[in-house]
């Protein structure tokens, strides 16, 4: 059973993300508050006798579901059922040069030196901004799998999909953003 | 021309690289996140702090439970669900037994107060039909007048 400080720690650690997360989701920032609101209650109602190690799988499947809420409670299903499907671009990116992209990407967040007319806060809005342009189911298991940091079993069962279909939003995910990212001259 | 091998460890090094660049874009998500404006942290606190109230409520009901089962043990009651419904039939049952009783005694005390009477009247020397008598009737009644 995890203690108040384990429960405490964890709530803590998760936070800021979990509201992010639902930030990108509903784009309403009091509304994701209350989203994370509600399922820090409802993981602390049925599961306070649950171990600590549980808790993180338990949340995101309960921040997940109280999304999925909201949106039930908006009575816009219908745009729901438009986000969550997958509308992905024609085409791919093929052979685009991801590695190419990532290099340069570190190299101007960890250099700020260097000559740029970017600053740093500009790159982590970008960052963010192409983030929310993803559509959401590619964003959900980007975001789980490597912001939550859980593994790909753990992200689809949280997604309540399969472990392929995770790899395959997660890998077009990255390749979206860092296409975006040096469209931007971010990377470039 | 590709071999299976090389398309194995081609597809490795792919997903390596997605990974790496993934994990970039996270932590610097991470690092936005934290700039969230101070309010958002009050309030997420404040959920928090609600979460733990509501999670020790939850943990003391479970204990609760626990020790009123524990109890029954040591009364030497089993936890089995039919007992508590046993416990709620036990007054009505007892209820009707005695409705029942209390029935038959009253049948048994008429019957009893009938014979007597029988008794009595069979026992007299005056024989029954002197009572259906009208003359003799009158004659009582003249005799309990004086």
């Amino acid at each position: 059973m995890a203690t108040d400080k384990e429960l405490s720690d964890f709530l803590k650690s998760v936070e800021k993300r979990a509201w992010k997360r639902a930030v990108y989701a509903v784009r309403d920032e009091d509304a994701a508050l209350d989203i994370v609101q509600d399922a820090m209650i409802r993981l602390a109602e049925k599961y306070a006798d649950r171990p600590a190690a549980e808790l993180p799988l338990l949340f995101q499947r309960i921040a997940s579901n109280a999304t999925m809420d909201w949106f039930r409670r908006q009575k816009v299903k219908n745009q729901v059922v438009r986000n969550f499907s997958d509308f992905e671009p024609a085409g791919g990116d093929g052979e685009f040069d991801i590695l190419e992209t990532l290099e340069a990407l570190g190299s101007s967040l960890e250099h700020e030196s260097a000559a740029d007319s970017v600053s740093r806060a500009q790159i982590l809005q970008m960052i963010d901004g192409e983030v929310a342009q993803l559509p959401a189911r590619q964003r959900e298991a980007f975001l789980l799998r490597y912001w939550e940091e859980l593994d790909v079993a753990e992200t689809a069962a949280s997604m309540g999909c399969s472990e392929g279909s995770v790899k395959t939003h997660c890998s077009r995910a990255v390749h979206a953003l860092a296409k975006a990212l040096r469209a931007k001259g971010i990377g470039s | 021309m590709n071999t299976p091998t090389s398309t194995i460890n081609g597809t490795a090094a792919r997903e390596a690289i997605e990974s790496r660049f993934a994990r970039r874009i996270a932590s610097r998500l991470t690092e936005r996140v934290e700039t969230a404006p101070p309010e958002i942290g009050e309030r997420l606190r404040f959920a928090r702090e609600k979460a733990l109230v509501t999670a020790r409520a939850a943990r003391t009901n479970v204990e609760l439970q626990g020790t009123g089962a524990q109890g029954s043990a040591v009364l030497g009651f089993s936890r089995s669900p039919w007992w508590p419904r046993l416990a709620s039939v036990l007054p009505l049952a007892a209820l009707v037994g005695g409705l029942v009783l209390i029935e038959d005694w009253q049948t048994r005390s008429q019957i009893s107060v009938a014979a007597e009477v029988d008794a009595a009247l069979l026992g007299d020397d005056l024989p029954i039909n002197a009572y259906r008598d009208a003359g003799f009737a009158e004659y009582l009644k003249s005799q309990s007048g004086e």
